[in-house]
């Protein structure tokens, strides 16, 4: 009610997306934010236009797609899963077996992206049903190491399965992004360079909108199953599955439908990373692409949308930053500029530089970026288990209650 | 069954005199699909339109009719507030029967005196404890009544009495009583008098058993006429109208939460909202944000000793800014004491400058954020505690009556605020003081009828040319405002022959956030000294705080560290008083005071002649 924001006379109000008008006119700004990026017309922020960093923000925005479901599966749910890549793999090799150009070598039935893409998702979601009952037998780390098995027996597979994954060192290309009713000249390309209604696009900021929607929708999906009752006999299972059975939640229909639903998540994830990046080889979908979904969901906070979504941003955006940074100050160092004692401190000039550990050529003494990232993620995880188990979106959730109790504490 | 009624839907009543019943069908009528009341049930304030509300009070009133209630006939309702006892309540005055209320806690013995004593032939339980208080004392216990109704069937279904009757069968009772005899409860309510006993409320009983004073629907209208809609009320003059909220929680049997809302809603139209229990009041308060307020002294106690722990436990940047806004509402509070109740630039600018950062949150937490009128009343309240509550922006204003004048005595009106008095008598109402014995004395069309059955306590209320004695000692300052000095029963005479009103120092000790009770004694003794309740929580938060371990209340109170806290707070009262009236010795009490022991009223008042006798070694060890 007007001026009684705690005042619900109906659930339908109590549940709503965005129940008061400060939310609603933040998701409309952050809306007009995400739309404005690619045409560089934020100010201080026109380099996001840049291709690098569009590419990266698109990567981020697939990861989005895969890291919802496997919160779905793991925040939501409860169910420990480091087979995330596995399923991202199938949806991936679905999607080019359907949609990809045959070849002397490869198989592929090159049909339109409106069936390959659910194809993707579906042929995932299959699998995860079939891995489904397993969770409902084993708990906890014991699951965690039935879905480590799926990942080295995919990788198995897609090394040996050259007709469909390419050659183990080379892979095989994916069909470009773009709409066709059948075979033939595509309606809507997202591949080319060109202009939208009168504006200039990239290829990248026109993948860039591609995904966008798509991330919208998934999450509105998302949200929506988690305050119905799926989601709530999902949480209910997470608690505690034997109190839920006992309270009429019937588990194996709950995990096989979390189990489903984030593997469909994971393939249409899985199809579209291996379309924006174009070609893949089969070490791709590994261990530590699984594990960098699990650290996404624990920095950003285990069962929650937006923590999910920040914490994709920050994993898959925080290594650029940090090389950035890195270069500057380098730069810094090199140049004797103002902040050259700063970087005094951690830049490896030489040999026998004791203070600096971080080098910037690639092979160079000391660690080098890519070693400094995931060393930096490491330590995040750590930290973040133990300082804030709620993630990023804790840190929120803490900002946020502080000012909601004001002047109060409790 | 009669045939010559005129079988329509909404029979003419124009002429017939407007009880509550009346004004609900007339809302009904005007307002069908506007929102009266809202009852929070599963989590969420389920609404309950006028249209809704009449048709079930319609239901209910045939449904007394099928139960064979006669005109004058009592329905007693022993229930926490909710929907079905405001819908009863109407509907017994539909067919012009007399309403009367229980408190929840009333032990057993008291429900059965109060019952046999209004004769009462259908009495509401609401749950299986108090229905448990009716069929414990055995099937003879209560000889009149008829029909027991039940409201929540949880545990009762098992029950084997032949009077017990569900509520919702109770309204299929009406519902089938309606459709065969449609209008006879038009009929009756076209026959309403003025003179016609609405209710009877019991006297709280602070000496000897309850009385049961009888109010008519004359008696009703007048207090609505003079209280609800008395001009110059609110700062801005606004009559209470549909839009405005008001959070119904203090028992309904009592005189003052009756007129605050189930009498302003018939009258003005304000939508009621039904706090879940007392333990959730301060969560309902802020859910409902109600526009208009009533507490009682109690209550406004706890609110303020809450915000004042509750901001001392706060982080040290909130402690901070609440140190400054406290700082800013007592130059507020003082400012507008002193210009009677209006802001003065200096507060005005004080107001605008902490408003943002601190009041708008704080009166958002308490719940009391949108309100423009709150009321205090039924006992004496420390002017402290409101010059606190001015202070942060609530308009909160004291005012006297008794039931037995249905609440119509004095007020005090916005922009003519004085604290420590209870305010101008209302405009063309009788109110004197007696010259010889100070009494408040009144004489209105709101004076009640008499005491149920008890003609002797009736004369002895009135004085030979009919005015009616409260009781309470009062005082005239400026003229125009009554203050009142105390009851004239617990007025002190010292042995040094000193006349002393106790509640004003109670009043005082209870400002502070530690103290919950207080009761001096010292009639016809050497010097005043005082029992003092700790208020559990608070205190056991300091305790806390302070690194001091207890276990229980009483461990609690035996403290030397917590007699050596209140000393101070008795310290600080001293200050205020004369050398005679300051508290030489006082002590803890070793328990919390409970209605059901009989230490308190069903009202929280202390019954000071029980105290003294429970806790006459304590009282004996002062002196």
């Amino acid at each position: 009610m007007r001026g009684r924001p705690n005042l619900f006379t109906d659930y339908e109000s109590e549940m709503a997306l965005f129940p008061t008008t400060t939310k609603r006119v933040a998701v409309a700004l952050l809306l007009i934010f995400a739309l404005l990026v690619p045409l560089g017309a934020i100010p201080g922020l026109s380099f996001l236009q840049e291709s690098s960093w569009l590419v990266l923000i698109n990567r981020a925005l697939v990861f989005a797609i895969a890291a919802l479901g496997l919160n779905l599966l793991t925040g939501v749910a409860g169910q420990v899963s480091l087979g995330h890549s596995f399923f991202m793999a199938v949806g991936a090799y679905t999607a080019v077996l359907l949609g990809g150009a045959p070849g002397k070598t490869v198989w592929g039935l090159e049909l339109p992206i409106w069936i390959w893409l659910p194809a993707a998702g579906i042929a995932a979601a299959i699998i995860g049903i079939i891995v489904a009952p397993t969770a409902v037998r084993v708990r906890g780390l014991y699951l965690a190491f039935v879905t480590l098995g799926l990942v080295f027996i995919g990788l198995h597979l897609w090394r040996n399965f050259g007709k469909v994954a390419g050659g183990p060192t080379t892979g095989r290309p994916w069909p470009p992004l773009e709409f066709a009713l059948w075979k033939g000249d595509p309606i809507i390309s997202f591949a080319n360079d060109g202009p939208w209604f009168g504006v200039q696009l990239t290829s990248d900021a026109k993948t860039y909108f591609f995904l966008l929607v798509a991330v919208i929708l998934f999450t509105l999906v998302a949200k929506n199953l988690m305050r119905t009752r799926i989601g709530r006999a999902w949480a209910a299972i997470r608690d505690r599955d034997i109190a839920a059975e006992i309270m009429g939640v019937n588990e194996v229909r709950g995990k096989t439908q979390a189990f489903a639903i984030s593997s469909f998540y994971a393939g249409i994830a899985g199809a579209l990373f291996a379309v924006i990046l174009g070609r893949l080889i089969p070490e791709t979908w590994d261990l530590l692409l699984a594990v960098e979904f699990i650290a996404i969901i624990l920095i950003g906070g285990a069962g929650t949308i937006a923590g999910t979504l920040l914490g994709t941003f920050f994993v898959v955006l925080i290594p650029r930053i940090v090389e950035d940074i890195t270069f500057f100050f380098a730069d810094q160092v090199a140049n004797q500029g103002p902040l050259a004692w700063l970087g005094d401190l951690f830049i490896r000039k030489s040999p026998d530089d004791i203070l600096g550990f971080v080098s910037t050529g690639a092979a160079g003494p000391g660690l080098s970026i890519f070693q400094l990232n995931v060393a930096l993620f490491g330590v995040l995880i750590i930290v973040f288990l133990i300082a804030e188990p709620l993630g990023l979106y804790g840190i929120w959730i803490r900002v946020r209650n502080y000012w909601k109790g004001w002047p109060f504490t409790y | 069954m009669t045939t010559t009624l005129e079988r329509r839907d909404a029979p003419d009543l124009s002429g017939a005199f407007p009880t509550v019943a009346y004004k609900v069908r007339e809302w009904a009528q005007r307002n069908p699909t506007a929102v009266a009341m809202r009852e929070k049930d599963f989590g969420v304030w389920q609404e309950i339109s006028w249209e809704e509300f009449w048709d079930r009070v319609l239901t209910a009133a045939h449904g007394l009719l099928a139960l064979g209630v006669d005109v004058g006939d009592v329905v007693s309702i022993h229930s926490e507030d909710r929907p079905e006892w405001v819908i009863l309540d109407m509907a017994t005055v539909a067919v012009r029967g007399i309403t009367t209320g229980m408190y929840p806690t009333n032990p057993s013995p008291e429900v059965q005196y109060m019952v046999n004593d209004s004769g009462a032939a259908v009495h509401l339980a609401e749950d299986q404890e108090q229905v448990d208080k009716v069929l414990d004392p055995g099937p003879d216990a209560f000889p009149d009544v008829k029909k027991i109704l039940y409201v929540e069937p949880r545990g009762i279904r098992s029950y084997d009495d032949p009077r017990l009757l569900y509520w919702n069968d109770f309204l299929e009772l009406g519902r089938r009583h309606r459709e065969q005899n449609s209008g006879a409860v038009e009929e009756r309510m076209a026959a309403a008098t003025g003179d016609d006993v609405m209710t009877l409320v019991y006297t709280s009983g602070t000496t000897g058993p309850p009385k049961g004073a009888m109010l008519t629907n004359a008696n009703a209208e007048f207090c609505m006429e003079k209280i609800i809609n008395a001009k110059g009320r609110t700062e801005d003059d606004r009559l209470p109208s549909p839009s405005d909220q008001v959070l119904t929680y203090l028992p309904l049997c009592h005189v003052a939460e009756r007129i605050f809302s189930t009498w302003t809603m018939c009258s003005n139209g304000v939508i009621l909202n039904f706090a879940e229990s007392i333990e959730t009041v301060q969560t309902n308060l802020r859910e409902v944000q109600p526009t208009l307020f009533f507490a009682v002294p109690r209550i406004w106690e706890k609110i303020h000793a809450t915000i004042l722990i509750k901001l001392e436990d706060a982080t040290f940047f909130k402690r901070l800014v609440s140190g400054f806004g406290l700082k800013m509402a007592s130059i507020i509070g003082k400012d507008r004491a002193a210009n009677g109740g209006d802001f003065t630039w200096r507060s005005r600018l004080a107001y605008w400058v902490a408003n943002p950062i601190f009041f708008r949150a704080l009166k958002e937490r308490i719940g009391l954020r949108h309100c423009r009128w709150a009321g205090s009343g039924a006992a004496p309240i420390a002017p402290e505690v409101l010059e606190f509550f001015m202070g942060l922006g609530i308009p909160v204003y004291e005012l006297y009556g008794m039931t037995e004048n249905s609440a119509v005595a004095t007020l005090n009106f916005a922009h003519r605020v004085k604290l420590g008095t209870v305010g101008e008598p209302y405009p063309g109402i009788g109110l004197r003081i007696d010259e010889e014995t100070g009494e408040i004395q009144t004489k209105h069309p709101g004076n009640f009828k008499g005491y149920w059955n008890k003609p002797e306590a009736t004369a002895e209320t009135f004085t030979d040319d009919g005015w009616l004695k409260t009781g309470d000692v009062g005082v005239w300052v400026e003229g125009t405002h009554v203050k009142i000095v105390d009851r004239i029963k617990h007025i002190i005479i010292t042995s040094g022959g000193k006349n002393i009103s106790p509640s004003e120092i109670e009043n005082s000790l209870k400002t502070s956030p530690y103290v919950k009770e207080a009761m001096v004694i010292g009639d016809r003794r050497k010097y005043l000294t005082a029992l003092i309740g700790i208020e559990y929580d608070t205190v056991g938060n300091w305790a806390l705080r302070e690194g001091i371990p207890y276990t229980t209340y009483r461990d609690l109170s035996e403290k030397p560290e917590v007699i050596e806290l209140i000393q101070k707070v008795v310290d600080q009262t001293n200050e205020k008083f004369a050398r005679v009236e300051q508290i030489k010795k006082f002590r803890l009490l070793p328990k919390e005071l409970d209605h059901e022991d009989g230490e308190l009223t069903a009202t929280q008042k202390l019954k000071r002649k029980a105290m003294e006798d429970m806790f006459h070694d304590l009282v004996e060890s002062m002196y």
